[in-house]
């Protein structure tokens, strides 16, 4: 089928595509910057310049122009135009937007295919990561000792708030976005993902949300710690505009990404692919995307009456105007703690992925792997609250609320038992997707067990916002998410490039990594309970050792993290070879071609059992 | 390795690993909190103290457990190479395993519950209908502490020994988190708003009240000095205070 069509294709390439042949990731840059600059005139001509608000009012516009820009420059705009007119693609059109003979600009591009918006979605992680990173490496750097030294305290006050929001960024797509992508619909034996536009949507929209953020450290940066809650929102200057803006269109993408997600795995699955016989990695991705579509558009709403207060003097969060801090609190946790789960819920998945192929046995109990996962998603959004345990709000409901916190730890624990029921006398293949998916469970387990604390209310009086909290997330968000993700890159990294990742720079990274990790954030546990809190720029000398200790600990990291980048980089070109199932698997993105075609299968396949029987010959033709 | 040999392979080193591994999460419980943590100047943080010892107490058989199990499999059932190994033996259940697993983690979860609650309750008891009020006001970034009934006013927390403080918090501009780092205690001082907590401080000496808010440019510097002092100590430190008009 798919020959007979890519026939025509070649017949009709002249004539496909229309506007999209001249659009590309620089026109999309230079629409931002043209609208931007329009918003900008026409804003400081209609507003009122006396008013108290009229910075921000033309900044807000100003970015508003950026973000419109930027699509019409991508040319997200085009199908929706192109369907009023009545003039909807035609086979030629798709063609050119799934890419079809567009060699590497096809990744510049608003590209339908799923393969390219998940290689897009590669790029824009390890983007985020390092600027994330580097960041860490300059708040660390000025906590080697006590006092002010590298950084003035308004520069590091900018520098957490954009780490923390920048590193949320990289984590909530880190795995989800490139393989809930690239490989999902060809495990379930689909062409595409449902809907290809809203993919390459959903993608752009979180380019032209990210750039912004680079805008917002331009004009003076937030200094408030990344949940910017009011009212000291009030004391920030434009910055602040700009990152609502960053957060609402962020929004955006997280749900139209969501949608699709959602959608592909439950209208998209071959014949016979049951929900049972799915691999395991889709419930993850499916039970992610259902949780990001609960959380984000809280998060889009709070930033959405944030702009309001900010731009048109409404009062929704100031306390005087009717308002409280305390609604903006609560509806920001009830993002914040799903989107917890939204992180790691993909690590997870993929760490029972690789389990299972690299142990050369089935997932152990799949069902309890699923209804952990599902679980674990349904209770997470019953426990908000636990942030605001010490915030003086609604005390009678501290009691409820740890109840609902520490009744994760039961889903939570049976993943260690699914993982290591997988694992148990499996014949594990030590390659460099398992040993980083065996960091995972290390420090995931130390993260888990910290969490536990916190719940408890008593102890949460004395260790809420210290360094033991900060220490407690980072084993959660770098010990584990950061391990399952590398673990994924790992995997599927074959299937990307027909290249191994280089097992041996892989493996001196993972050292690196997992002992940086360890040094680091076990010194900052002891920091946390010393009393030491978080967010400052300098502390007292009791906490001098700790600290000196993190942040020899922290150029670990950093120098794993440069190790993986050069093993990245080297493979991506010149990796070893792998062919098409290098991990000798069942599932279907191995059972296709390297790198796999556009619309991935010939024949469409028949699923009569789950990918998990491994047999002797495994390799099927 | 054939599964035969898998299957006469001996838990007994597990088990020993297992054990071992407990008994260093048991020690560190017994020792990393109250070693690491301030000393306890209150029941509150006495309290505290005690729960991070019985839970990280609690915890360690359940981790040790895992770490255990995880070296015990690195250590019989990896291969290397770069010939996959043959397929192992598929286990797809084993309800009992599922559910002993389920059972225990209940059971345990239920006695964080219980002792949770059982704390909680005790956190917040009022120990006595007639405690000191002290309004706590944060700004940007200073702490004042007025004495109801005086027209005292200081930057340094003076608090009478055995005696049960209620502190009425709240914030001339931004949030704020009144942390006394001794007494286990904290809450927000927000705007427009007054939230309280109490305590009883139990020992004699100074401590240290720290902002546990982000509250913008010199949060890393909010911090106050506090000493507790005796009954009499304080009555007179109150009297010889200048009093505010
Ligand atoms: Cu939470
Ligand atoms: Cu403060």
């Amino acid at each position: 089928m798919t020959t007979t069509l890519e026939h025509t294709a070649v017949a009709e390439e002249s004539q496909g595509g229309g506007l999209a042949r001249y659009q590309n990731a620089g026109t999309a840059v230079a629409g931002g910057v043209l609208f931007a600059f329009l918003f900008w005139l026409i804003a400081r001509k209609t507003m009122d310049p006396t008013g108290e608000a009229f910075n921000d009012q033309v900044t807000t516009i100003l970015g508003c122009g950026w973000i419109i820009g930027f699509w019409f420059g991508i040319g997200a705009f085009n199908g929706p135009m192109r369907w009023l007119l009545g003039r909807d693609h035609s086979r030629a059109d798709d063609l050119y937007y799934a890419g079809h003979n567009q060699g590497r600009a096809r990744y510049w591009k608003y590209t339908t295919d799923h393969k390219v918006v998940g290689v897009q979605y590669i790029i824009v992680t390890m983007g985020l990561l390092g600027v994330g990173g580097l960041l860490a490496m300059a708040i660390r750097t000025e906590l080697i000792m006590p006092g002010n030294h590298f950084v003035n305290q308004q520069v590091y006050n900018a520098f957490i708030s954009l780490h923390g929001m920048i590193m949320i960024l990289a984590l909530i797509v880190a795995i989800a976005g490139p393989w809930a992508n690239f490989v999902m619909p060809i495990m379930i034996g689909a062409r595409d993902m449902a809907f290809p536009r809203l993919n390459a949507l959903s993608l752009w929209t979180l380019v032209s949300a990210a750039s912004l953020l680079v805008a917002v450290a331009a004009v003076g940066g937030l200094t408030m710690g990344w949940v910017v809650l009011a009212p000291i929102t009030d004391q920030n200057g434009v910055g602040m505009d700009l990152f609502a803006l960053t957060i609402v269109v962020f929004a955006v993408s997280s749900t139209v990404g969501g949608v699709n997600v959602v959608c592909t795995i439950l209208t998209m699955r071959t014949k016979g692919m049951t929900l049972e016989r799915v691999p395991i990695f889709v419930w993850g991705a499916i039970t992610t995307s259902a949780l990001a579509l609960y959380a984000f558009p809280f998060f889009f709403l709070v930033e959405v009456l944030q702009l309001l207060d900010r731009n048109v003097a409404t009062s929704f969060f100031v306390s005087g105007g009717g308002g409280t801090g305390w609604l903006q609190a609560n509806l920001f946790w009830l993002m914040g703690h799903p989107e917890v789960y939204v992180i790691l819920t993909p690590a997870v998945a993929a760490c029972f992925e690789i389990a299972a192929v690299m142990a050369r046995k089935p997932v152990f109990s799949y069902r309890t792997a699923v209804a952990a996962m599902v679980g674990l998603s349904g209770l997470s959004i019953l426990v908000w609250a636990h942030h605001m345990f010490t915030s003086g709000w609604a005390p009678t409901l501290g009691g409820p609320f740890m109840v609902t916190t520490e009744i994760i730890s039961i889903p939570t624990g049976l993943f260690f038992l699914v993982l290591i029921g997988t694992l148990w006398r499996g014949h594990i293949w030590m390659k460099l997707p398992t040993i980083w998916m065996f960091g995972f469970i290390a420090n995931f387990i130390i993260g888990g067990i910290t969490g536990i604390y916190l719940s408890d209310i008593p102890i949460d009086n004395q260790l809420h916002g210290t360094m033991f909290v900060t220490a407690h997330f980072h084993y959660i968000f770098v010990g584990s998410v950061l391990f399952g993700a590398v673990a994924a890159l790992a995997f599927w990294f074959p299937k990307v490039t027909g290249r191994f990742l280089d097992e041996f720079l892989g493996r001196i990274s993972f050292w690196l990594v997992f002992i940086g990790v360890q040094v680091t954030f076990l010194a900052m546990f002891a920091s946390g309970l010393k009393g030491m809190p978080r967010r400052v720029s300098s502390y007292s000398v009791i906490f001098d050792h700790t600290n000196l200790i993190t942040t020899i600990g922290a150029y670990i990291i950093m120098s794993g993290m440069l190790v993986l980048l050069g093993a990245i980089i080297k493979s991506w070109g010149h990796g070893e070879p792998s062919g098409p199932n290098p991990w000798h698997a069942n599932s279907l993105e191995w059972m296709v071609p390297t790198p796999p075609p556009l619309e991935n299968f010939d024949v469409m396949p028949v699923i009569t059992e789950d990918p998990y029987n491994f047999r002797e010959e495994m390799v099927r033709s | 390795m054939t599964d035969s040999d898998n299957d006469k392979t001996s838990l007994k080193s597990f088990f020993w690993l297992w054990g071992i591994l407990t008994i260093v999460g048991v020690v560190l419980g017994l020792y990393g909190p109250s070693h690491l943590m301030p000393k306890s100047m209150s029941p509150n943080m006495h309290l505290t103290i005690l729960t991070m010892v019985i839970f990280t107490v609690a915890a360690a058989p359940v981790a040790a457990g895992v770490y255990a199990a995880t070296i015990y499999v690195l250590r019989n059932w990896t291969h290397k190479g770069d010939e996959p190994p043959p397929p192992a033996k598929p286990v797809r259940e084993n309800g009992i395993i599922v559910a002993t697993w389920v059972s225990i983690s209940v059971l345990l979860t239920l006695f964080l519950l219980i002792w949770g609650l059982g704390a909680l309750a005790e956190d917040n008891a009022s120990a006595s209908s007639n405690p000191l009020i002290v309004n706590v006001i944060a700004q940007q970034w200073v702490w004042t502490f007025q004495y109801p009934g005086t027209h005292v006013e200081s930057n340094s927390l003076y608090l009478p020994e055995g005696r049960e403080v209620e502190f009425h918090v709240s914030s001339d501009d931004v949030t704020h988190g009144f942390w006394i780092v001794q007494m286990g205690v904290q809450v927000d001082a927000n705007p427009g708003v007054i939230t309280t907590i109490h305590t009883t401080p139990n020992v004699l000496g100074t401590f240290d009240v720290r902002c546990e808010q982000f509250c913008g440019l010199n949060h890393a510097f909010m911090d106050a000095l506090g000493d507790v002092v005796t009954p009499q100590q304080f009555s007179t430190w109150l009297a010889a205070q200048p009093q505010r008009t």
